[in-house]
């Protein structure tokens, strides 16, 4: 039976931006997207610059919502989806793109989970159909899936395990900035719930979350739109839709008090600290005041935490800022601006955190020069074109604008959204979101360096060494 | 949370090749895999090219994409070669301090100044050179050549940077030592390389300690000069434009004395080494193959690049297959070939957990041994093909990495024609080729070991691998 096809959105549009100096800086992305009856999104922006293509499909699940027992869930579940289908065996997917002169990959994040690939264009249909093969349904084996849980603990281990700091700017801030479950778990996973997870774990994940309808696919490159959607409704057009779960509520506020911790690093010789911030939830008039502020404070060499900390003060050897697992746009649910700093063994936290209040206290006070403002938007404005280059990336921001905001052309607004950030609007996030309240802190020491005080002080005590030492007030959850 | 790490890109043409061989429909409604389609010619950079009066090579490819130039000059001989061995990794600090500070512009105002032209200006270094690199958005790419010209010619220096960038670099490498890949990395390059300079990637607290402002100077005076430079310019900017500002950036330049003698070659053999790098408690060990290798310009480069893509690039090859998909030993295996000017280096890598240290060793030794006797089947012979041709392409589509592709390639030696010719070489290679090489260059018993890992937890498994030498270093 044929399915109607209809298109629900067609956009594409262009914005004048002052802080571009010129207009052959600006660059709008044609984006053409349309539903299929099943639900899922179709999106293709054509671009025949390249005969390449770039190919994204993003699900709208990821750690807030796996199961409450089997953290890490969703991320192992990415894996499996490499594993295999009663159509294609394993090995089957990596194989095929690799002899279409591809590559793929996949990526577990809060909101939603990733799969990308980018081929010579030849190699199009062969994807598409890969992709389709497994939205229908998985191997379910015993084998892969205990294979797949040996290769995620090397990946943990690789990663934070075996890693001075243990990315604990990434993994460790939510545990302790977020009140809910569902956005202050370990996304990586316990060993113990990952080895716990089951082939009915499996099954009921991809039947429940991996439909058509909670999906979005688009494919950017050496394609037309017309040749676009007409291969989607091929590959995936029968694929039916399936209920999906509706998400519990993990929407929360600001923190109203501090919460600060110091950690023990068996495997670290230089100390260093995090600190994080709540942000407003997606959408608020204060993101992108948010987005230009981290710029402001972390973006580079120019940025006002280099000059005021590595430079200037001559406190941290090195600066760097994040929001979340992604970039100030790419989240739908409680986040954090991260700051992750080295700072020098005669140094500490105290004047890390110290020095970065003075120069938030600045921006609160005088906000923003005009020539300042400029030059940070410019390089912004600069960076997202470049994030939009390669084909690949270009089909995954749409995608997952699709998914987060409901909107792929999101892509061609973010520049205004940017543009239009104010002094005045910078100022206004810094005294509602970068206050010590909404803040939390971990101070990461090397396990050396803690001890030798410790001892001076208690000499009979067998310095405790659990991972987190408890710090001031209110610091657990 | 990638599925995989970062994957060395690497870069084949098309013939019929039907992944529908693989598939059968499962039931009657579903759809058979679909074949690849018509491949399409593979593009070929147009690359102008034109030496300045002092020597300087400028190459520009113009394009029309992300509205963005892109510029590397790149030094040759500037980089760790030139090092000397009281002084290892110099280079990197040398370039690192281009960009804080010149006769014009202070450090900040250099970032600010970049930052405004909605880019980016830097200076890294390599075993055969320095590139200075920087971008900016189209409008900008007059001031930004100025800029990159600027740090290139005239950086001063300054006392005050550089007690910062000494006293960073010993924090830094404080922090550098905890890292197991750190460890692993320099001592396989010692292991191979020897006494060569190419061992010397990494710095030492003696070394750090070594540097003056006069030292820099001298040796910024010495290496970086227009007859051992090229200046590549990609991005949307006609050739005739580009050329201009290249003469107005650098038309005066001018070597200062003498050039620095050419590297010696590599060594083409070492002993075989077996090193444990004590590391307490680790809970992974970080193992290491390496022996040396060949230069870019070799003979056996284009078959040795597709023998390694074909045991070691991507999640299909050999190595990935073997210890991830089937024994689910590591998170990531593969292989490398480091192909510098005067020698290269092949060196294999797998973080694995403790208690299959020694059987991932086996693996990897019996994955190098196979290669090396049992000829490639043809279906693997032609997938590795196109993965090259279907990187070079993925490659071609990003401005950045057309014109640092260009700029390594002449690097070490190799020429501009090279990005168009690479592929159609790999096509010609016999699965005869790559057995031979792989023999050559991946044969068992030429290979160093390095183990970052803890004594206790391994120790009795690398028994059978040799006499280790354990060390904290």
């Amino acid at each position: 039976m044929r399915m109607r096809q209809l298109p629900v959105l067609l956009a594409g549009l262009t914005f004048s931006l002052s802080a571009f100096a010129a207009s052959a800086d600006q660059w709008t992305l044609p984006v053409a997207v349309k539903k299929l009856d099943n639900g899922l999104t179709v999106i293709v922006t054509e671009d025949r610059s390249s005969p390449t293509i770039g190919v994204s499909v993003v699900y709208k699940v990821g750690m807030r919502l796996e199961p409450k027992n089997r953290t890490g869930f969703a991320h192992l579940f990415e894996h499996l989806m490499f594993q295999g289908t009663p159509n294609a065996k394993k090995g089957v997917f990596d194989t095929t793109i690799t002899a279409g002169g591809g590559r793929n990959n996949g990526s577990t994040r809060p909101d939603y989970t990733n799969y990308i690939e980018t081929a010579p264009a030849s190699a199009l249909e062969p994807i598409l159909w890969l992709e389709a093969d497994r939205m229908k349904t998985l191997d379910f084996n015993p084998t892969t899936l205990k294979n797949q849980q040996d290769v995620v603990k090397e990946e943990i281990r690789v990663n934070v395990k075996n890693q001075p700091y243990g990315a604990f700017f990434i993994f460790d801030i939510p545990q302790h900035a977020f009140q809910k479950w569902e956005n202050n778990h370990d996304g990586y996973g316990s060993f113990q719930d990952l080895e716990n997870a089951s082939l009915d774990d499996v099954r009921a994940f991809h039947r429940d979350y991996y439909g058509p309808n909670n999906a979005v696919i688009a494919i950017a490159g050496d394609v037309t739109p017309a040749q676009g959607f007409a291969l989607a409704q091929k590959y995936f057009g029968k694929i039916p839709a399936r209920p999906t779960p509706k998400p519990t509520d993990f929407s929360e506020g600001l923190n109203t008090a501090e919460k600060r911790l110091v950690q023990s690093d068996a495997l670290a010789q230089v100390p260093a600290v995090a600190a994080a911030w709540k942000m407003p939830p997606r959408g608020h008039r204060d993101q992108a005041a948010m987005a230009v502020l981290g710029d402001l404070l972390g973006g580079g060499d120019a940025s006002v935490f280099y000059q005021g900390l590595v430079k200037g003060r001559e406190i941290a050897l090195n600066v760097s800022t994040t929001f979340g697992l992604g970039g100030p746009f790419e989240y739908d649910g409680p986040t954090v601006f991260t700051v992750f700093a080295l700072y020098k063994p005669n140094s500490s936290a105290d004047a890390m955190l110290k020095a970065m209040d003075e120069e938030i206290g600045k921006i609160a006070q005088n906000g923003v020069d005009a020539a300042t403002l400029k030059r940070v938007k410019t390089r912004m404005l600069a960076d997202w074109n470049n994030q939009m280059e390669s084909f690949m990336n270009r089909a995954d921001t749409m995608a997952k604008m699709q998914v987060l905001w409901g909107d792929a052309n999101v892509v061609n607004k973010i520049p205004g959204w940017i543009d239009a950030v104010t002094s005045e609007d910078i100022q206004r996030a810094v005294r509602t979101y970068m206050v010590p309240t909404n803040r939390t802190v971990i101070d990461r020491k090397p396990a050396a360096m803690l001890a030798a005080p410790a001892a001076a002080a208690a000499p009979a005590a067998g310095a405790a060494n659990t991972n987190t030492a408890a710090a001031p007030a209110g610091a657990t959850k | 949370m990638k599925k995989l790490m970062p994957l060395a890109l690497s870069l084949a043409i098309t013939l019929a090749f039907a992944p529908a061989a693989f598939a059968a429909p499962a039931t009657q409604q579903d759809l058979p895999m679909p074949a690849y389609g018509q491949d399409k010619p593979i593009p070929v950079p147009k690359i102008a090219k034109k030496t300045l009066s002092n020597g300087l090579t400028v190459w520009v490819v113009p394009r029309q994409g992300v509205p963005r130039v892109d510029y590397v000059l790149a030094v040759r001989g500037a980089g760790f070669a030139a090092d000397s061995p009281q002084t290892p990794a110099f280079a990197s600090m040398l370039a690192g301090l281009f960009t804080e500070g010149t006769g014009k512009r202070d450090s900040r105002a250099i970032a600010e100044a970049a930052q405004g032209l909605g880019g980016e200006v830097g200076a890294g270094a390599s075993a055969d050179g320095i590139f200075v690199s920087g971008n900016a958005l189209a409008s900008q790419a007059a001031p930004m050549m100025q800029l990159l010209a600027e740090v290139a010619r005239t950086p001063s220096f300054p006392d005050k940077e550089v007690a910062l960038a000494k006293a960073n670099a010993l924090q830094g490498l404080r922090a550098a030592e905890a890292q197991p890949g750190f460890r692993a990395e320099r001592a396989i390059s010692k292991a191979v390389y020897g006494e060569h300079p190419y061992a010397r990637t990494t710095a030492t607290v003696e070394g750090i300690n070594a540097v003056t402002p006069d030292l820099l100077r001298a040796e910024h005076a010495k290496r970086v000069r227009p007859d051992r430079a090229l200046l590549v310019i990609t991005g949307r900017i006609a050739e005739a434009e580009a050329m201009k500002l290249a003469e107005a950036a650098f038309g005066d330049w001018k070597a200062g004395g003498p050039a620095l003698p050419e590297t010696a070659a590599a060594p083409a053999s070492a002993q075989p080494a077996r090193i444990l790098l004590q590391r307490d408690k680790s809970v992974q060990s970080a193992v290491r193959l390496g022996s040396p290798g060949i230069a870019a310009s070799a003979q056996d480069q284009i078959p040795l690049r597709l023998a390694n893509t074909i045991l070691g690039v991507g999640f299909s090859s050999r190595l990935n297959s073997n210890l991830r998909e089937q024994k689910g030993y590591t998170y990531g295996a593969g292989s490398g070939v480091r192909l510098n000017r005067v020698g290269g280096a092949i060196v294999g890598s797998a973080d694995v957990r403790n208690e299959v240290t020694g059987a991932a060793l086996s693996e990897f030794l019996a994955e190098y041994k196979r290669i090396g006797t049992e000829l490639v089947p043809a279906k693997e012979m032609e997938m590795n093909k196109r993965y090259v041709a279907g990187t070079y392409m993925i490659s071609n589509q990003q401005q950045r990495a057309v014109a640092s592709t260009l700029a390594q390639n002449w690097l070490v030696g190799l020429p501009a024609e090279f990005l168009g010719e690479y592929v159609p070489r790999i096509q010609k290679v016999t699965p005869e080729q790559v057995r031979d090489v792989s023999r050559k260059y991946f044969a068992p018993e030429k290979q160093s070991i390095v183990v970052v890992g803890d004594p206790k937890a391994v120790g009795e498994q690398l028994k059978a691998f040799g006499e280790f030498t354990v060390t904290d270093k």
